[in-house]
């Protein structure tokens, strides 16, 4: 009876010890290591023992806290920000062209633009063409499967992720080329993009969130994916929906690869304003804010609200009305300035003292001519002062 | 007692008591000893009689304990972080892959073990009274039944944690079939998830249920249940022992007592199953009981282990309330229900039948209900306590096998024969590919 209790205790003891070897050995042998090692190896015969010890192991990550995003790829890709390695092979090489100077890579990370899963660690996950990762590596392979021409086209979707309130982006041509065909067409004629367009198709300012199973394939031959769908849709929408009304504008594959990845980066994003040109916050005034702001330019006292004085001051006397007035106003500043500091304003403007000695030091810097212009406004101001009075 | 000098007598480390005495004391004297009794019967240590069924499941609470207080120190339970911590644990961590999948595995095999046990001791009448004073088994069996459901409640739990579409959507169809419940089903969905929809305030709800509250009660329950298990004289299959032996014997019944520091009240169990011939039918249970204890938690470890390495926990995208995902399914152990609310679910005449509340809701129930009364109801002779497919119990036996059949098939079915749209497709029939984005 325990004989055979033996045998069992030693045979699960033993696939203990397997299970337990095992996860020692995955975690002593990565598959990453020995791309840093053969990294380390190519750094020694380019650049020399002296690169070479420069080179740091272990798992290596670009976390975007505003993003969101993990990126792991460097733990492989160490040479992207290295200069020389251009013609060194992956997944060592240098980044390509000098994009990295404008999308630096601790601010962007990878996946935001080049898609696939950075989470991962190893090749096939991380390049995302694995079962539940819907953003696969957006390069050659996915390229070459739906047979489009331009290397960086797939890619360039993601671009328009940010870049998607840009008539034009530089760099994105293939895009580019959507975004004149959606003016040429007058695609907003029926739908809506971003909040601007008609209703008789489907707003299309989110679709390209749209889940893969939403679509209906039956009519679609080939790989059921939703971009290649997309293609086949812009190429002959009634071939996919009968009853469209959806005119076949005979887009040639390449625009209708280019409309495809244009409508598919329409996707809805948490993004920081700061990551999309063309946005800006901005506290801005209201028109009748804007519109007195706009009299006083051509006012006889625009040189005070384009030097920023009337912010505090008003000069009544000049149509100035300041919104805060926290200074006096300026159009009895001839005899205030004498009465407060017993000098005339001319001295005081050029040795100012107290509150305007920091203000004209700093925020408000004038020039030996522009204190003269000031003066001379200023003397003017108070001499309308002066003809008012009377009247009363 | 002989002193062993050999480097691998050493190594093998087994320690043989030289006197009775000596294997008594170590029970009494050791803190992680002391729960056992100083003697048992050769019968509850027989593999064939319990299958260590319940053991095994202990062993898989603590394997799930353990790993589970090292998922604590890495899993950020809310909405933003939650899957990112288990993407972390999967590819970044040391061993998280492991830890985490040791974790399911172990979830999973203490789901199918805790139910497996529930018809051992069924089958073996395991839950009834015989002659000796104390006893309360059918307490102990409801006892064992909410142990049963407590550890669904944990899995199901702890099924939502990952917050990826797979989670999302098996709690979204398991809290639906719960609120087909009439009245309290829309309370309890609400009280459950801390509002209409599955967000933070669930994750958060769900987590606390998972890492506190439920193992709390397991724990509590299951040393009730040991307690018990002791007061009822031990196994079933003790009893079945005297029963059997007091008909041919007649020797003296010796008193003994073994109880815990005298500290319950009347007699040693031992004293009250009246266990004759004892000195044949028994052994000491340091080293015996310990040794297999030992073997069935290395074997159960290593099973874990392995199964954890063979079979990688899945982690699909993350919860997507606009998406749902094609078909989406309950956690295995439920989806005998979903079957059940899909054959529930027709028309009859202009009447609609309701499945989620006939399938979801009355039906099991029921059969909770059953289950609690079996103990009650059972007027089998107690000669059948303690025995595997006894003849007077054939009845009996087969009704209840028939149930469980009847669940299994279900749950086959909703697991391997219900593709996408809920469609039925035989195992030879592929499922249709899904769409994807690229």
């Amino acid at each position: 009876m325990y004989r055979k209790d033996l045998i069992w205790l030693y045979a699960s003891g033993i696939v203990v010890l397997l299970v337990t070897g095992f996860l020692i050995w995955s975690f002593l042998e990565p598959e990453w290591s020995e791309y840093q090692t053969d990294f380390r190896d190519l750094v020694m015969e380019k650049f020399g023992p002296q690169r070479a010890t420069q080179v740091s192991g272990g798992l290596k990550q670009i976390w975007v806290r505003e993003l969101g995003t993990v990126d792991r790829c460097v733990t492989c890709h160490q040479g992207i920000e290295w200069i020389g390695l251009d013609n060194a092979p992956n997944p060592f090489k240098t980044h390509t062209g000098g994009i990295l100077q404008k999308h630096p890579v601790a601010q962007f990370g990878c996946t935001p633009c080049h898609g696939g899963q950075g989470y991962a660690t190893d090749t096939e996950t991380a390049h995302g063409f694995v079962e539940f990762w819907d953003e696969p590596l957006l390069g050659k392979r996915l390229s070459e499967l739906y047979l489009v021409r331009t290397r960086s086209a797939m890619l360039q979707m993601n671009c328009n992720a940010c870049h998607r309130y840009e008539r034009q982006t530089k760099g994105a041509d293939f895009i580019n080329r959507a975004k004149d065909l959606v003016q040429e067409k007058g695609c907003r004629a029926c739908h809506t993009i971003n909040g601007r367009g008609g209703v008789i198709g489907p707003d299309l300012t989110e679709v390209g969130g749209k889940s893969p199973e939403q679509y209906d394939y039956s009519r679609i031959s080939g790989v059921q994916t939703a971009f290649a769908w997309h293609v086949a849709h812009f190429q002959d929408p009634k071939s996919l929906v009968p009853e469209t009304v959806m005119p076949n504008f005979n887009f040639s594959s390449s625009d209708a690869q280019a409309l495809s990845l244009l409508v598919l980066s329409w996707k809805k994003r948490q993004l920081p304003t700061r990551y999309v040109p063309g946005v800006q916050l901005a506290d801005r005034p209201t028109p009748e804010e804007a519109e007195k702001e706009r009299q006083m330019m051509t006012g006889e006292g625009a040189f005070f609200v384009r030097k920023g004085c009337f912010i505090c001051h008003s000069i009544s006397t000049l149509g100035i009305e300041s919104a805060a007035k926290i200074g006096p106003d300026l159009a009895v500043a001839v005899t205030d300035v004498q009465s407060r500091f017993g000098r005339t304003l001319e001295d005081f403007l050029n040795n100012p003292t107290g509150t305007m000695s920091v203000v004209l030091s700093t925020q408000i810097q004038l020039t030996a001519d522009e204190r003269k212009e000031a003066l001379d406004k200023l003397k003017i101001a108070y001499q309308k002062t002066l003809e008012q009075k009377p009247k009363k | 007692m002989e002193t062993k000098h050999s480097a691998w007598e050493k190594i093998r480390w087994t320690w043989q008591p030289a006197s009775e005495r000596e294997a008594g004391d170590s029970v009494v004297r050791n803190f992680l000893l002391h729960w056992f009794p100083a003697k048992v019967t050769r019968a509850s240590l027989s593999w064939n009689y319990s299958f260590w069924l319940g053991t095994v499941s202990a062993i898989l609470f603590t394997i799930l304990t353990i790993t589970g207080v090292v998922l604590m120190f890495l899993y950020v339970p809310s909405v933003e972080r939650a899957y990112l911590s288990i993407k972390d644990l999967e590819y970044a961590v040391t061993f998280g892959w492991f830890i985490r999948g040791l974790h399911r595995i172990s979830a999973h095999l203490m789901v199918a073990v805790v139910f497996l046990h529930m018809i051992r001791v069924f089958l073996t009448a395991a839950y009834r009274n015989t002659l000796a004073a104390g006893q309360n088994r059918p307490l102990n069996w409801i006892v064992g039944v909410l142990l049963l459901l407590a550890t669904l409640l944990l899995s199901f739990t702890g099924y939502l944690l990952p917050w990826d579409q797979l989670a999302y959507w098996a709690i979204t169809v398991g809290t639906n079939i719960a609120s087909a419940a009439p009245v309290a089903g829309e309370p309890i969905r609400f009280l459950l998830l801390g509002g209409h929809t599955i967000d933070q305030s669930a994750l958060i709800r769900f987590y606390v249920l998972h890492c506190f509250f439920l193992p709390l009660v397991v724990l509590l329950l299951f040393s009730y249940h040991m307690w018990r298990v002791r007061k009822d004289g031990g196994l079933a299959c003790v009893d079945h022992l005297a029963i059997s032996q007091k008909a041919v014997s007649t020797a003296p019944i010796r008193s003994k007592t073994y109880s815990l520091l005298g500290i319950t009240s009347g007699s040693s169990v031992h004293v009250e199953t009246a266990l004759v011939a004892e000195d044949e039918l028994t052994v000491q249970s340091s080293p015996n009981l310990t040794r297999r204890l030992l073997m069935v938690a290395m074997v159960t470890v290593a099973a874990a282990a392995l199964l954890a390495f063979l079979v990688p926990a899945p982690l699909e995208e993350p919860a997507n309330a606009s998406v749902t995902p094609n078909p989406a399914k309950a956690p295995w152990y439920f989806l005998w229900l979903q079957e059940l609310v899909t054959d529930t679910t027709f028309r009859i005449g202009g009447i609609t039948i309701n499945g989620a509340l006939v399938g979801g809701v009355l039906l099991p129930a029921l059969l909770v209900l059953w289950l609690v009364i079996l103990p009650y109801v059972d007027s089998s002779p107690i000669s059948t306590v303690g025995t595997w497919w006894a003849a007077e119990r054939r009845k009996h036996s087969l009704i209840f096998l028939i149930v469980i059949l009847a669940i299994l098939v279900l749950t086959v079915v909703g697991t391997f024969m219900r593709g996408p749209y809920w469609n039925f497709y035989w195992p030879w029939e592929t499922w249709p590919e899904m769409p994807r984005r690229f």
